[in-house]
């Protein structure tokens, strides 16, 4: 309201002033009132559906959803699980039906690009930029994590789970070795000479019960993603900015049959372990070190029932460094809303909150998720073992930005990746030679023409 | 051989100690049985062993035997995580689709054993075909048409998928079954004034209680356990617990959980062992009415 | 050998039949036929589609967008499969595993329901026991097995190694992974064959054995000359049962071994699932689906005739 007295002002002045703004208060008041069904009211809520990874669907459901109804009362949230080898497939029969059942998807890393390119998903920072706060913040995310739900410039999805593949260590096989803990600056070459070391009696039985490495050797899609840590840390490229494979040279060969030899320092049976398999070898004390997805920690450091080590035992950091820098690789769950969705605005409020400054601290403090942003990863969590997992979060994701790694960046990427694993598991049962796989590789998925 | 109690006694004309003998192959046959059967049970032993440790306890150097045991598991899924929802579907989608396929697999396989049909044994090939196809090639299809229909997510959708499978096999089971019965059964019947279906329903059947009671066992074991359509065709009201199986197991996060899994196998195991013990009772009495007829 | 035509027809003149004769023919044809139509109508009304469905998309490009058929590529998908060495060797690796799990477990389960039908106060109960495998799902099953088998966590070396036999690579070791699945599928399936033939001799009329009893015949001439000969139809009935199932195992190789080492158990329907669920190559999973769809076809049609001609000889 101006201060000008009214007396000053001519009469039909204001008459003309007053029928303008009834308009305007009109349209702002319907606009008021379209956002507000956007989020439902009391008398008319709004239910929307969430497709996840049953991993966690049950815990979001029952920890986050709550909190986000605390916000949001009128928006009833159901999250569905579905087993992670099923998930791909179960979204893309969603997507393509006339009226889908999910208005939210979580998509896996490697499968955006595939889902994106159905053009059935919201591009976020131009659809949903009205109901964007200001204060959101997309720079606040750190550039690796949010490019996971990137593809061809437009922003698909928001980072809603980080993993990281990463080298967890077991602070007392080291001391028993006599050799110093790790850290970050550990390169290939001294971890190699360190090696047959950490083959040794921890339990003083007199007989080797305890070796120096566990990690993903059996036949599985993941199983390339290791060597693909070591190929990065030398400076190595899996598929190049042409989108052909940039793998058949020796630093492949390098990288591929590092991971091979690792064998020979691993416990017995080692050859068909996978995630399961490795994480349990570490979580008994049995191995030195273990290339992990991060997302294990707290079951592997903090959970008494699910491990027998000890939280100080256990440290977390990057793969070694090989020539140029350390190794890491992205796994990010990524959340987007469909276009095809009823509710946007509602789905897209979901998202909004898990991620934005608050959501997220929430998010890796209650429900334990490893959170994107650089805010949260540079404050103090409410757990202190997350302290170093934050450190450790927040190095890999500038290390994978700078290398670019991740799994092949494409509609094709999980059958260039069963292909890799393919020719993995070949190399490792000796059926072929290591450049004779790396190159059968690079020939077939230089025929998918990614 | 088989069972020669229940046959009339006549005076036997075998000296003493064949008779030993033969008592003392017969305590042989049975523990053999029974040693077989604890063979076949170990790894089950195991697998509830396992489901009472802790997670840290299942994974040692070596196996250990003495742990202290934990019902948490047990809470942890029979409370939470739906499980009781689930295995409510799975039970009415096993016994509905097991019901449906007996019945219509059992008069087909009759069809084909002893009926006078031209054609029909076209079409029993014909059915047994669709067998062949790998069911990761229908699952696709069926859920577009599931969805067309407005048919996802519901236990009417699951059982008729599983019916898929399970006629066929029901109706070649039956079949040899039917085809080892006396020819005569169904002239009996006819000289007694029966129709066709009552021949089927009142003779035959009843004769055929141990292979049908047992075809309809098989029928409920395969639906109890089916995965794909139930991931594909479900997607929260009517899943089933091979689905929650699936997605323990599939756990990218934090490793699959073999205390929750094996808890989950042990609970899903017992209503299925205790419906084969009740049945058994059906199967011993059709056994007796059948052994009085033949 | 199918009973006879009754009454109707016998002795029928050929003139003209009479109204009622003709309307009972017919009612006994309606009747013979109503035998067979509930599982035909239930199958051709739910399997059609999605049978039509994978011919059509297979001889099509799959449209992800929409999940219809795109554009007509001819024989492109069935060329694709039969170009790709992993296809043909995962066909080998199935071939292997079926030659030598089928006849164990027939055998192994007749020999078993041999023994569990004696008659006792406990068979009931260890009849009902002996269904547990089976009822376990594939997952738990393949991870109980690899548990008892881990080199470093199992039950199985820690024994060998207490009997003085050097620890066996159970998983790693294409052999033995190979001895592995067929280990699995063999514990969870033989169970069926048991069901089965237990039921199947049960059903056996007993006053032929009593005869041959009294006639003095042995043990072994009883099975050769009796036994197996009025069980030809229920032993073929399971053997093309089993054998549909195990051409379509996947389950136990995903769980217990993931398809390795290298493609050691990597079977067709393993490799068929990964191209449809992770690749999502829709298109050349079904061409794939069609061939193995052909080869099993054929392989059944030798096993039915040969079973008909052991029916007949009997």
């Amino acid at each position: 309201m101006t201060d000008t007295p009214r007396s000053a002002l001519p009469r039909r002045a204001v008459l003309a002033g007053g029928l303008a703004m009834v308009p305007a208060a009109a349209i702002s008041q319907r606009a008021e009132a379209q956002s507000v069904a956007g989020l439902g009211t009391a008398e008319k809520p709004i239910a929307i559906r969430m497709l996840a990874n049953s991993a966690f669907s049950a815990q979001w459901q029952s920890l986050m959803v709550p909190e986000f109804n605390k916000k949001f009362p009128h928006i009833k949230v159901t999250i569905d699980g579905v087993p992670y080898n099923e998930h791909l497939a179960k979204i893309m029969l969603d997507l393509t039906g006339a009226t889908p059942t999910y208005d939210l998807y979580a998509i896996d890393d490697p499968w955006v690009p595939q889902v994106a390119e159905t053009g059935q998903l919201l591009d976020l920072k131009k659809d949903a930029n009205a109901w964007t706060a200001a204060d959101y913040d997309w720079d606040d995310f750190n550039a690796a994590p949010l490019a996971a739900s990137e593809w061809k410039g437009v922003q698909y999805g928001v980072p809603l789970r980080c993993n990281m593949l990463l080298m967890f260590y077991n602070r007392t096989h080291f001391a028993k070795a006599g050799l110093p803990a790790p850290t970050p600056k550990l390169t290939w070459d001294e971890f190699r000479a360190q090696m047959p070391k950490l083959v040794q009696d921890v339990k003083g039985t007199g007989s080797v019960n305890a070796w120096a490495i566990s990690t993903y050797f059996t036949r599985d899609s993941l199983t390339p993603t290791i060597w693909q840590g070591i190929l990065s840390a030398y400076g190595g490229e899996l598929i190049d900015l042409q989108g052909k494979p940039g793998f058949n040279n020796e630093i492949g060969v390098k990288a591929l049959q590092t991971h091979i030899d690792l064998l020979a320092f691993a416990p017995p049976g080692a050859r068909a372990h996978g995630f399961t398999e490795s994480l349990q070898a570490f979580r008994q004390g049995q191995v030195a070190t273990m290339f992990q997805w991060g997302s294990v920690f707290k079951g592997t450091a903090v959970d008494t029932a699910s491990t027998t080590l000890k939280t100080d035992e256990v440290g977390i950091q990057v793969m070694p460094v090989g020539t140029t820098r350390p190794g890491t690789h992205r796994g990010i769950w990524n959340g987007s809303v469909s276009r095809k969705s009823a509710n946007q605005q509602a789905a897209w409020a979901l998202l909004h909150w898990l991620t934005s400054k608050e959501g997220e601290r929430f998010h890796a403090n209650v429900v334990g998720a490893f959170p994107a942003r650089k805010s949260t990863l540079s404050a103090k969590p409410d757990s202190d073992w997350l302290v170093p997992v934050y450190a450790t979060l927040q190095h890999a994701y500038e290390v994978a930005q700078a290398g670019r790694m991740w799994r092949p960046r494409s509609a094709k990427s999980d059958r260039a990746q069963s292909i890799l694993a393919d020719a993995t598991a070949r190399a490792f049962n000796g059926d072929v030679t290591v450049a004779e796989a790396l190159a059968g590789a690079a020939r077939q998925i230089e025929r998918l023409r990614l | 051989m088989t069972g020669a109690t229940l046959a009339p006694r006549r005076p036997s004309r075998r000296p003493a100690n064949h008779r030993r003998r033969a008592a003392i192959l017969r305590q042989a046959r049975i523990w053999s049985g029974v040693l077989v059967c604890v063979l076949f049970l170990l790894p089950i032993a195991w697998m509830v062993l396992t489901s009472l440790k802790l997670q840290r306890d299942i994974f040692t150097t070596p196996p250990t035997l003495f742990f202290t045991p934990t019902l948490e598991t047990y809470y942890n899924y029979l409370w939470h995580n739906d499980l009781p929802a689930r295995m409510l579907n799975t039970v009415i989608v096993a016994c509905g689709a097991g019901l449906i396929s007996i019945v219509a697999g059992a008069m087909a396989g009759y069809a084909l054993a002893r009926v006078k049909l031209r054609g029909a044994a076209t079409i029993g090939i014909l059915i047994l075909l669709s067998r062949g196809v790998p069911p990761i090639a229908l699952a696709v299809p069926m859920f577009l048409v599931a969805r067309n229909m407005g048919l996802l997510d519901k236990h009417i959708t699951l059982i008729l998928a599983y019916c898929t499978f399970l006629i066929p096999y029901v109706m070649w089971l039956m079949r040899g079954f039917f085809k080892a019965l006396p020819d005569e059964l169904e002239e009996a019947a006819k000289i007694d004034g029966c129709s066709r279906f009552g021949a089927f329903f009142r003779i035959i059947l009843p004769i055929s209680l141990p292979g049908l009671l047992s075809t309809l066992i098989f029928s409920i074991i395969l639906a109890w356990e089916e995965l794909l359509f139930a991931l594909v065709l479900t997607n929260r009201a009517a899943s089933t617990v091979p689905v929650v199986i699936s997605g323990i197991a599939g756990d990218t996060v934090n490793g699959a959980n073999w205390g929750a899994l094996t808890a989950v196998g042990t609970m899903t195991m017992i209503p299925v062992v205790i419906f084969a013990l009740l049945v058994q009772k059906w199967l011993i009495q059709g056994l007796a009415d059948g052994a009085t007829k033949g | 050998m199918s009973s006879p035509s009754t009454a109707l027809g016998v002795g029928g003149t050929t003139r003209r039949q009479p109204r009622s004769r003709r309307a009972s023919r017919l009612a006994d044809l309606f009747a013979r036929w109503g035998f067979m139509t509930p599982a035909a109508v239930l199958l051709v009304a739910t399997l059609a589609y999605p049978i039509g469905y994978t011919v059509w998309i297979s001889f099509a490009e799959l449209n992800l967008g929409t999940f219809a058929p795109d554009e007509w590529v001819g024989w492109d998908n069935y060329l694709t499969a039969i170009e790709d060495e992993r296809f043909w060797d995962s066909l080998a690796v199935t071939g292997t595993y079926l030659v030598f799990a089928m006849p164990l477990q027939m055998v192994l389960g007749f020999a078993i329901a041999f023994l569990i039908n004696a008659q006792w106060k406990g068979r009931g109960v260890v009849r009902a026991l002996f269904l547990i495998p089976m009822v376990i799902a594939p997952v738990i099953a393949g991870g109980i097995w690899r548990m008892l088998l881990d080199p470093l966590w199992g039950v199985a070396n820690y024994l060998l190694g207490g009997i003085g036999l050097g620890p066996i690579d159970w998983l790693g070791d294409p052999f033995w992974a190979m001895f592995t699945v067929i280990l699995i599928d063999t514990w969870r399936w033989t169970p069926f064959v048991v069901l089965i033939a237990s039921a199947a001799l049960l059903s056996l009329p007993r006053d032929v054995f009593e005869a041959a009893a009294i006639d003095g015949a042995n043990w072994w001439n009883m099975l050769w000359r009796i036994t197996l000969p009025l069980l030809v139809p229920v032993i073929a009935a399971v053997f093309v049962v089993r054998w549909l199932g195990a051409v379509k195992m996947f389950d136990i190789a995903l769980a217990a071994t993931h398809g390795g080492p290298g493609r050691a158990t990597s079977v067709v329907n393993l490799f068929i699932y990964e191209e449809a669920f992770r690749s999502l190559k829709f298109a050349e999973s079904a061409a794939m689906s069609i061939i193995v769809l052909v080869l099993t076809m054929a392989l059944t049609a030798v096993f039915l005739r040969g079973s008909r001609y052991l029916e007949e000889r009997h």
